[in-house]
């Protein structure tokens, strides 16, 4: 158990390339954003308090600096600048095994030449325990995982699966303060990855410790995490609760990146008429709800243009209705419940998410066939507003 | 059907021809070996006019070529024993240890320093022991290693170019994480080492130990260059000396020597064929 913080951390990992650009006279090369004199920005000015016991997510595509963030807590990497602190200790300079932090790699970095129980007790006869109490410590963490029958076995002979709850196994059995995980369920196959996901919920309500988990999955984050950072080009996008990512972005990469399918953009105009504000696209106009109308009163936001964001989920069909905005079918994806509806809308492609389900009615089934034009609605609490140029929610 | 039968037949006439030219081979290889078994077991007279002959009741020696051969002029055969095995394990040994620590180091730390060492190690195994042996023997007495105990570390400078070869493309293949998560779990860089990356190089050790302990066990040249070979002789050396000073060879003893100083090597070698296989494989594809 114990708080971590970063306070302005940063990483910058050294650029040979450009030096040796420079060395050649080929400067006018265009060079990506986060490559400065200085070297690669893979984090940048990084704050973040997290509380004890709590369970953070970083989350983001890859290369957005999540790893090495996770990398950093661990000190398998340096910090070019800012400060980490576990526990109120600064532990910028401290060696990896005197943070007391233990970490489950996604490759699960089991020791091939020792047994499973080796592998577990490993850890805690590098700190000199007692053999009883190894034992009894692997003995119960084997039990936690359900992997006593297995502590015979080499890692060879185990399981995708069974492989990763024994670096679970081995993470648990020291009782670290901090718990970081990093992408340990990327090599499992789907059905596993479901599994081990619930699992990983159970192990976090047997276990006092904070945990740190780094994934490029959504729906691990939405599902695991207390608050979820969300970063992007080593820059931390937004940090909230799953609700507060989802419900209100702080941006359109993170609109476009918590949700499946992704949500849909149009290029929209804000019309503010007094105190009111309606939003006009194409024909089609939606007021937005009056908590938004008030956030952006507070903002004194004005008439322009934005970009306007949708989820598919609340996208309605409205057939026949007077305001509403017509698309063409190009795909439909049976997914059980529900149908993904890839329309062609605007001049853009629009993703809807339509029901088939209705529990009166078993029989309901609500179908659309390539090339039919349908007509679709939304409604003012259901939309988000993204600044045209800046992408940063209007709202905030 | 004609067709395809005549591609058969001439698929199985191309197998047999291989077979039979494989075979040919196979005894070529085998036939020097066959011969010092049994010539080994022959009268001195007979090795000569029957060499490929198997012993008969005439011929037949016994084990007197064997007596003759640990017996013969003044220095006691298990001296030249003790030294062979003496230098070929501790040679082995610090080749093991050290390379595969350095090879560790190079493979791990990204310095221009460790390129050029690997460099180095890689082109030491182009140059002939040929263009270095004088400059070497003189080196080696200026520095007092032209001992048996001492000697080791010679043999160190010249097996390190294939060693370390061997070693850095396995180190590269173990996945870093696993020593990260050492690291993590408790260990400093010389535990990790002990504890983690030497058992996974099992494979390449053996590898390496096999190819170095033969090459040392049957080196002629270098300890003869180095050694004062009055007072420490390996078996290469020994043998040699059932030469007589009319040039005449005592055959039967020879190869009774002979079989003695590779029997050890050939039953090691078996013991641990699988591992060379293994090891030797093991650097190429990442598990």
């Amino acid at each position: 158990m114990a708080e971590v913080s970063f306070k302005h951390v940063k990483k910058v990992y050294p650029n040979n390339e450009k030096k040796s650009r420079k060395k050649r006279g080929d400067a006018e090369k265009s060079t990506p954003a986060n490559v400065t004199d200085e070297g690669v920005l893979v984090v940048r000015d990084f704050n973040l308090d997290i509380a004890d016991r709590e369970f953070i997510v970083l989350v983001g595509p890859s290369g957005c600096g999540k790893s090495t963030t996770l990398r950093m807590i661990a000190g398998l990497e340096d910090i070019t600048d800012g400060e980490i602190t576990i526990d109120g200790t600064v532990v910028n300079d401290v060696a990896p095994k005197d943070r007391d932090i233990a970490m489950v790699f996604q490759s699960y970095a089991l020791y091939p030449h020792m047994t499973v129980y080796e592998n577990m007790a490993f850890p805690l006869k590098l700190r000199k325990l007692p053999k009883d109490q190894i034992d009894a410590k692997v003995r119960e963490a084997a039990e936690t995982l359900g992997i006593t029958e297995y502590l015979d076995r080499k890692p060879k002979a185990l399981s995708g699966g069974q492989r990763q709850r024994v670096a679970i196994g081995r993470a648990i059995v020291r009782e670290p303060k901090v718990l970081l995980m990093d992408e340990p369920l990327s090599n499992l196959d789907a059905k596993l990855r479901n599994q081990m996901r619930a699992e990983i919920i159970k192990l976090r309500q047997k276990i006092d410790t904070t945990f740190i988990y780094v994934t490029h999955d959504q729906t691990e984050a939405m599902t695991l995490g207390d608050r979820i950072v969300i970063m992007k080009d080593g820059i931390a996008q937004q940090i909230g609760t799953p609700h507060q990512v989802f419900d209100n972005p702080a941006n359109i990469f993170v609109a476009g990146f918590i949700g499946v399918p992704q949500m849909n953009f149009f290029d929209a105009d804000l019309v503010r008429t007094g105190d009111s504000y309606v939003v006009r696209l194409g024909g089609f106009e939606v007021a937005p709800s009056e908590e938004k109308q008030a956030n952006l009163r507070a903002h004194g936001i004005k008439s322009q243009k934005i970009t306007l964001g949708v989820r598919p989920e609340h996208i309605t069909l409205a057939p026949g209705e007077t305001s509403c905005l017509e698309g063409t079918v190009d795909v439909s994806e049976m997914m059980g419940s529900s149908v993904h509806l890839h329309m062609t809308s605007l001049g853009q492609d629009v993703i809807a998410v339509v029901n088939t389900m209705d529990a009166t009615d078993p029989t309901f089934a609500d179908r659309h066939n390539v090339g039919e034009r349908v007509e679709y609605a939304f409604t003012g609490n259901a939309i988000h507003l993204f600044d045209k140029e800046t992408g940063t929610n209007l709202e905030f | 059907m004609s067709n395809a039968h005549d591609t058969l037949a001439s698929e199985r006439r191309r197998k047999n021809i291989l077979s039979v030219v494989l075979a040919i081979i196979c005894v070529i290889y085998c036939l020097p070996v066959v011969a010092v078994v049994v010539n080994s077991f022959k009268l001195n007279t007979y090795v000569k006019t029957d060499t490929f002959a198997l012993p008969n009741s005439e011929s037949f020696a016994g084990l007197s070529n064997f007596i003759t051969g640990m017996t013969f002029g003044n220095y006691p055969f298990w001296r030249a024993a003790f030294f062979s095995v003496l230098i070929t394990v501790a040679s082995t040994a610090l080749i093991l240890i050290c390379c595969s620590m350095a090879a560790w180091y190079i493979a791990r730390v990204n310095s221009k320093f460790c390129k050029l060492v690997y460099i180095l190690c890689v082109f030491s195994m182009v140059v002939p022991f040929q263009m270095v042996m004088f400059t070497l023997s003189k080196t080696a007495d200026t520095l007092n290693l032209n001992t048996p105990w001492t000697i080791p570390v010679v043999y160190l400078g010249f097996g390190a170019g294939l060693a370390i070869f061997m070693f850095v493309g396995f180190v590269k293949s173990i996945p870093l994480e696993i020593e990260e998560a050492a690291a993590i779990d408790g260990c400093g860089p010389i535990r990790t080492f002990f504890c983690v990356v030497l058992p996974m190089l099992k494979p390449t050790l053996i590898s390496v130990g096999i190819l170095e302990l033969m090459w040392v066990w049957n080196d002629y040249l270098l300890p003869y260059l180095v050694l004062d070979i009055n007072e420490y002789r390996t078996i290469p050396i020994h043998i040699q000396y059932l030469k007589g000073s009319y040039g005449t060879v005592d055959l039967g003893a020879t190869m009774a020597l002979i079989l003695m100083s590779i029997v050890p090597v050939i039953i090691f070698y078996l013991a641990c064929q699988k591992h060379i296989i293994k090891g030797v494989a093991a650097g190429a594809v990442k598990g």
